[in-house]
Order: structure tokens, then sequence, then C-alpha cells
């Protein structure tokens, strides 16, 4: 019951956040606040028909509070009895205003460094803790921490304003949100089985699409919708009765949501019109390929190949090289594929599971089980998500 | 809110043949910019300054202040002069910013002044 509760106000965190932030234009403010208002929820057992509209106005009134508190230390009296107003007026909940995307590009902005503007709207807006943060950027904790204060230091001080920017610099901003997007759909997509990111799943989703909506006129916003919602199409075939992951290759296609996907070839059309190709659009079209199965179920392997090799152009990386090693042991044969694993620099790849996975796979199918089980073992001494190690065991348990 | 707009600019672009030229060219356009800022309310105070080589620097080590012949960091450019303007938020600043004229190499930095 508890938990379910606590899942309550995981999902109702970024709205109420945001909502926060943009009527109290103070970031730190609104996270203290929220988090407040979250505790009494859940000491007191509140019980609430709109949990979301009880903690904004919850969250607002020990805002208000706190800043009264700090207008008399400061001796600003005029400014306490102003804040008093305020607070006497609110009393019932009120309709929240959808202030994500507003706080998501806030947070994006360009005199913020990338990499911490990335962190910080993942910490504000998606609400993933500093540790998670850290991890998707391989950075230590105490590192990321400081890296999200001094981003909201800098906010505040710096006085970057609380308005959506002007159109034209939205673009501007545009790559960094996307990263955003893109990182938190990875945390959110890392475990098949995972319960909590559910809610982190289907944020990512609707900001992305908002995001789509906003910008309809840049095809690499509507390609990461399209991405999202291809990853979402498949929710429900991922893991099997046992709570094992099914490979996507595996997966049962009848359980695949046919509107996601047609959503997702809906936006790729539209980005093609621009013919401005781009990672995302790429990266969509690729899963596109893999929805094809549900359709007339194939899989035009060499296309992904090739897919895999523009991508390998845009953006470089041991992850994209691993994938392409995959698509053409699919398109090739095994001995294709691992013979284009032995090309890759094996110090970047030791520590990635999916490499270990892969040349397991690769292996088996070429008769080599003794290697195959070596790299199945390195897989799971790497600390893999539930659902994934049971896949890893139940593969194991298959070469006896 | 106020910012002081800080102008570094590689000097060795006003040095040379057409030296003068240059100069008067990026005079005329801090000119009308201060125009421009008067008018639009946004102009608080500003100076133009001489060269680096005039600058005299105090180095403190642990507290212990000696004299330097030279600006206070030795690089491609230099400090040659700043604009505080009044401006709404950062980027209404970095608006007024984008319009100093830098025609050579340097950086102009925004800050915001420091307000109780």
């Amino acid at each position: 019951m508890r938990s379910s509760v606590g899942a309550e106000i995981a999902g109702a965190r970024p709205g109420v956040i945001a909502a926060l932030v943009a009527q109290l234009r103070d970031i730190d403010l609104a996270e203290e606040a929220f988090a407040e208002a979250a505790a009494t929820f859940l000491e007191k057992g509140v019980s609430a028909d709109n949990v979301p509209a009880w903690l904004f106005t919850a969250a607002k009134r020990k805002a208000l509070d706190a800043l009264r508190k700090r207008a008399a230390q400061a001796k600003h009296a005029a400014d306490g009895a102003q804040v008093s107003e305020m607070s006497n007026v609110i009393q019932l909940p009120e309709a929240i205003p959808d202030e994500r995307l507003r706080l998501i590009f806030i947070c994006c902005h360009p005199a913020i460094a990338l990499e911490a503007r990335t962190a910080l709207a993942l910490k504000v807006i998606c609400g993933l803790p500093v540790p998670e943060i850290a991890r998707v950027f391989v950075s230590s904790e105490p590192a990321m921490f400081q890296r999200i204060t001094r981003a909201k230091a800098k906010i505040r001080k710096a006085g970057i304003a609380f308005e959506l920017p002007p159109r034209k610099a939205l673009a501007e901003r545009l790559a960094a949100v996307l990263l955003t997007l893109e990182l938190a759909y990875t945390v959110a997509y890392q475990d098949a089985a995972a319960e909590r990111d559910g809610e982190l799943a289907g944020e990512v989703s609707r900001l992305a699409n908002m995001v789509a909506e906003l910008l309809p006129q840049e095809p690499e916003a509507l390609g990461l919708a399209a991405l999202v919602a291809l990853a979402r199409s498949r929710e429900a075939a991922r893991v099997d009765e046992a709570g094992a992951m099914i490979p996507l290759s595996q997966q049962d296609c009848s359980l695949w949501e046919a509107a996601l996907i047609e959503q997702a070839r809906g936006l790729l059309d539209q980005a093609a019109e621009f013919a401005r190709t781009g990672p995302y659009q790429v990266m969509a079209a690729i899963q596109l390929c893999h929805a094809q199965r549900g359709v007339d179920g194939t899989t035009d392997w060499a296309a992904i190949v090739k897919l895999y090799d523009a991508l390998m152009m845009m953006r470089p990386g041991a992850v994209v090289a691993l994938n392409r090693a995959v698509a053409l042991s699919n398109a090739e044969g095994a001995a294709a594929g691992l013979a284009a694993l032995e090309e890759l620099p094996k110090d970047k790849l030791q520590s990635l599971r999916p490499y270990h996975a892969a040349r397991a796979d690769m292996m088996i199918r070429s008769g080599r089980d003794e290697e195959g089980r070596a790299s199945l073992s390195a897989a799971l001494g790497l600390d893999p998500p539930s659902a994934e190690r049971r896949f890893l065991e139940q593969r194991l348990g298959k070469l006896g | 809110m106020q910012y002081m707009l800080m102008i570094a600019e590689d000097e060795s672009f006003y040095q040379g043949d057409d030296a003068e030229k240059r100069m008067e060219e990026t005079i005329g356009k801090h000119m009308a910019l201060i125009e421009e800022m008067e008018k639009a309310g946004a102009y608080v105070g500003g100076h133009r300054l001489q060269d680096a080589d005039t600058a005299t620097t105090i180095k403190y080590t642990s507290g212990e202040g000696v004299l330097h012949d030279g600006p206070f960091a030795e690089t491609h450019e230099e400090l040659g002069g700043y604009y505080i303007v009044e401006a709404a938020d950062l980027d209404r600043a970095i608006e007024w910013a984008r319009k100093i004229p830098v025609p050579g190499n340097g950086a102009v930095e925004v800050r915001p002044i420091w307000q109780d």
C-alpha cells in the first residue's frame, strides 16, 4: 500500500516541481518544499483524490512559510507582509499548469556548462537521484552533486530567466534537451522488469512528445519522440512469466502496441521531409526496422547494418559499434559478427554487459559452447538487473 | 539586475598599418551602442581602458602584496573596457553583450553585479 503511495508521489513529482519553480522562481526552494510536503503526506497518511494538487498546495504553502522566515530574518518586513497575504489566499487545491517543458528549457540554458545542463534537468525534471545521474555520466557522486549545485546557483545568481525563451533560442537549447531525454530514456529502459522506472518511462515519453509538438520543424526532436514511442510499444513484451528479460528478436510481436509503432512511423515520415538526418532519426529508423517483424514476420538485417554504419559516422562509439556487430551477425552469420567484434577495442568493451551477452550468443550459434559459457559468466559477473540476470542464467542453464 | 560586460580583446588588432582606421571604426560602433543603451534605459556606465602595458598589478601571496608590471593574467586577450547595464535577466544582458563590437579575436564576459 505504502509503496503504491510512493509511486504516486514519484509520478506527481515532475509536474508539481515544475509548477512550483514557475511560481517560486527558485529550484532549490521548490525541491525542498516538495520533499517536505511528500514527507507530511506519507507521515499523516493523507487521503486525497488529487494527489498532485494536494502536494502542490502543501508544498507551495511550505515554500511561502520558508520565504517568510527568510524575509523576517533579513528584516524585510514589507516582503514578509506581502508573502503572508499570498499564503492566506492559497487554501484549496488548484489546477496545476504544466510547466515541465518550460523548466527543462530553463535547465538547458547555454550559459550552463553542457554536462551540467543535462544533469540538472535529469535531477529536477525527471527526479533521478544523484547517484543514478553520476552512473549515467560515469562520474563520481560528489562531483555530480557539486555540478548540479553549481548549476542551480548559476541560474539563481546570474539571473537566468524563468521564461520559455523565444522560438529562435529554443533551437540553441534543443541539443541539451534531447540529450537529457535520451539519457533518462536509457535509464528507464535499462532494466526490463524495473518497477520504479515505469514512472520515468512514462514521463520521458510525455516530455519527448511535448518537445516534438513544440518544435515540429526540428527533425531530431521528432526522431527522439519516435525512438521513445518504439521503446514504449514493446513494454508488454520485454519480460516472460518467470521475470526474465526477452531479447527483442525473440519477443512475441503480437504483444507490441501497434498504435505506438504507427505514431513513430508518422513522426519519422514527418522528420524525413526536412532532409536533415541525425542520430535520433537513425536510431528510431533502426527500431522501426525491428518493428517490421510484427507486420510481415521478417527483419531486414542488411538495412539495419547500413543504418548502424550511418550512426557510426554521426556518433562513433563502442556501443554503436557493438550493436552494428550484432546486426552483422544476423545479416551475414555469426562468424561475420565475431570477426567484427574482434576489431573493436577490447579495453572499452570488457566492462559492458551487452558485449559479453552478444559475444556469448555468437559463440553459441557458432557451436563454440565453451566460449559462450565463459562470456555468459562474464556478463553475469557485471551486476545485471534482475530480469537480465534471469535471462542470462536461463541461457547458461540450456547449455548444460 | 545590473550586469558588467567585460571586454577582452587582442590588442594587436589595433596595431600596425591601418590601426587608426580600425580603432576609429570600433569606437564609432561603441558610441552608437551607448546611444542605443541610453535610449533603452539600460546604460548605467562604462569606460575604455588604456592598453594592458600600462597596467600595474599587486600580486598577493599569503596576504603579502608585491607590485607587478603588467595585467593580472598574461593572456592573448586583454581587458580593454567594460559596460555596466541594467537588464531584466541574463538573456537580455547577453543581447547587449553581443552588440559590443569585437572585430578581431576576443571575448566578452557577462557577470551579474552583486546585489544585497
